[in-house]
């Protein structure tokens, strides 16, 4: 179990940071409070490991996050000692902290400012800017914090968590197009993350549901996209998720009698053939992955439950339709 | 698995160890029925002579090489898969249970899907959320389930 201490604890759901905080106790009873560069013992064993610094910032988040405040003090006391006060990590971590321990509004603001100063003094810390712009976007103000995020990349244009966040900001606002090419900035830095393919195959499905210009061009694109995403990771729910609804809404689009004129672009819609063989196959992966998936079969345990119930949903919508 | 190939390393092992005794007791014979003959053999023969082993000898210290290489490469852990794809279909289709080592615990270098972190972006984590959706977690009841569980 320790072994998800290592990681940052931001995506686990509920159950596993309740546990994760439980441990903090015993954790931090079990290793010493100060670990003094000079002991006997460091003849024979590492005084000290860069995991358990990894543990103390993960735990301290786990624990911020259940509530258990006593705890999180404690680790960024040991990670202040270890590290000072003047870390840039770890300027980061205390105002973390101070903004969740902070009551109302006005204690926000105060940190809000707090954050400012320190930027004013060193405009290049890049844990206080990324702070500054999740608080601006937790106080519901997120112009501001789009236009923090575009100037925080003009500066440091190759950092992909950047990218990803304005392209969630901009999704949120419902500014599609802009937040697409956010999104083919960060596949321009990893171009093999086969989760940011099938998260830019959603944005395109959203915007050309959402009825934008072009929106056949759009979908064309989300499928080669999901195509990417199951081409880079065998049996991708989310992929062939994604691929079914688009193939599927092409092909009641096209089946419509108001056929629109093939696109002029280079890269030409796909034709009916071979949307419903694409079609075809993702209703097969999909119904391979729910059947085995929810019988627990060895090596298929790794699937999200919830992602598994809706992939069922799916398929049984789509039973329906054909029965009729 | 383990137990086979632990065994066939230290059956290798004991063969090993048994040649280099018989070797080690071939020379020490050999030099003290040849020092009584000193006198009256050359000092060349003598080198020559002492320098041979038995060939019985050297074919067990071959065989018990091989037997120990043979129970190493058995004892390899399962080799990771090189291609891509397949991969990264192990980590979404098996999650942590595809990543466990003989004694059940999760491999140190195992982080799951890599590329999670550009979705979770513990850089821009808001805390004060993720704070209000466990509470809500807590109150619907969800803490209670797991407390009755463990």
């Amino acid at each position: 179990m320790t072994s998800s201490l290592l990681h940052p604890p931001a995506h686990l759901p509920p159950n596993v940071a309740l546990q994760l905080s439980q441990q903090a106790p015993t954790l931090l009873q079990s290793t010493p409070s100060a670990i003094s560069p000079y002991s006997l013992s460091s003849l024979w064993s590492a005084a000290e490991s860069a995991e358990l610094w990894m543990t103390y910032e993960n735990l301290m988040l786990s624990c911020l996050r259940t509530g258990d405040e006593q705890s999180a003090h404690q680790c960024l006391e040991r990670l202040t000692a270890r590290f000072g006060a003047d870390n840039e990590r770890l300027m980061a971590l205390r105002g973390l902290f101070q903004e969740a321990v902070a009551t109302d509004d006005a204690a926000l603001k105060q940190v809000l400012e707090e954050y400012d100063t320190i930027l004013k003094k060193d405009s290049s810390n890049i844990p206080i800017t990324k702070r500054r712009i999740a608080l601006l976007k937790s106080l519901k103000k997120t112009t501001e914090a789009i236009t923090a995020l575009n100037q925080f990349l003009d500066s440091s244009p190759s950092d992909a968590e950047a990218w990803a966040e304005l392209a969630d900001l901009y999704a949120s606002q419902g500014m599609y197009p802009q937040s697409i090419f956010a999104l083919e900035e960060v596949l321009l830095i990893t171009p093999y993350a086969w989760n940011i393919h099938a998260r830019l195959g959603e944005i395109l499905y959203m915007a050309a549901i959402s009825g934008e210009a072009g929106s056949e061009k759009y979908l064309a694109e989300s499928i080669r996209r999901f195509c990417r995403s199951i081409e880079l990771c065998d049996d991708y729910l989310r992929g062939y998720y994604g691929l079914k609804l688009t193939t599927a809404r092409l092909l009641t689009g096209r089946s419509q009698p108001s056929r629109q004129a093939k696109s002029d672009s280079a890269l030409a819609t796909p034709d009916s053939k071979t949307l419903e063989r694409l079609n075809e196959t993702a209703t097969a992966k999909l119904s391979e992955i729910v059947r085995r998936s929810v019988a627990g079969e060895a090596g298929w345990e790794g699937f999200t439950k919830s992602e598994v119930i809706a992939a069922k949903a799916l398929l049984e919508t789509d039973a329906v339709k054909i029965s009729r | 698995m383990t137990w086979i190939s632990k065994s066939v390393t230290g059956l290798g092992l004991l063969f090993l160890a048994h040649a280099c005794y018989s070797a080690y007791e071939h020379s020490a014979l050999h030099s003290t029925s040849t020092a009584s003959l000193s006198s009256t053999a050359a000092h060349t023969a003598i080198t020559s002579t002492s320098s041979s082993l038995p060939i019985d000898i050297s074919i067990e210290t071959l065989v018990a090489v091989f037997t120990v290489c043979l129970g190493l490469v058995l004892g390899t852990p399962e080799l990771r898969p090189i291609q891509w794809r397949v991969w990264a279909g192990q980590i979404e289709r098996e999650g942590e249970a595809g990543f466990t080592n003989i004694d059940g615990q999760v491999d140190k270098d195992y982080v799951g899907n890599p590329f999670r972190v550009l979705e979770s972006r513990p850089g821009f984590v808001d805390i004060r959320k993720q704070r209000k959706e466990f509470a809500e977690w807590v109150r619907e009841g969800g803490g209670i389930d797991e407390a009755k569980k463990s």
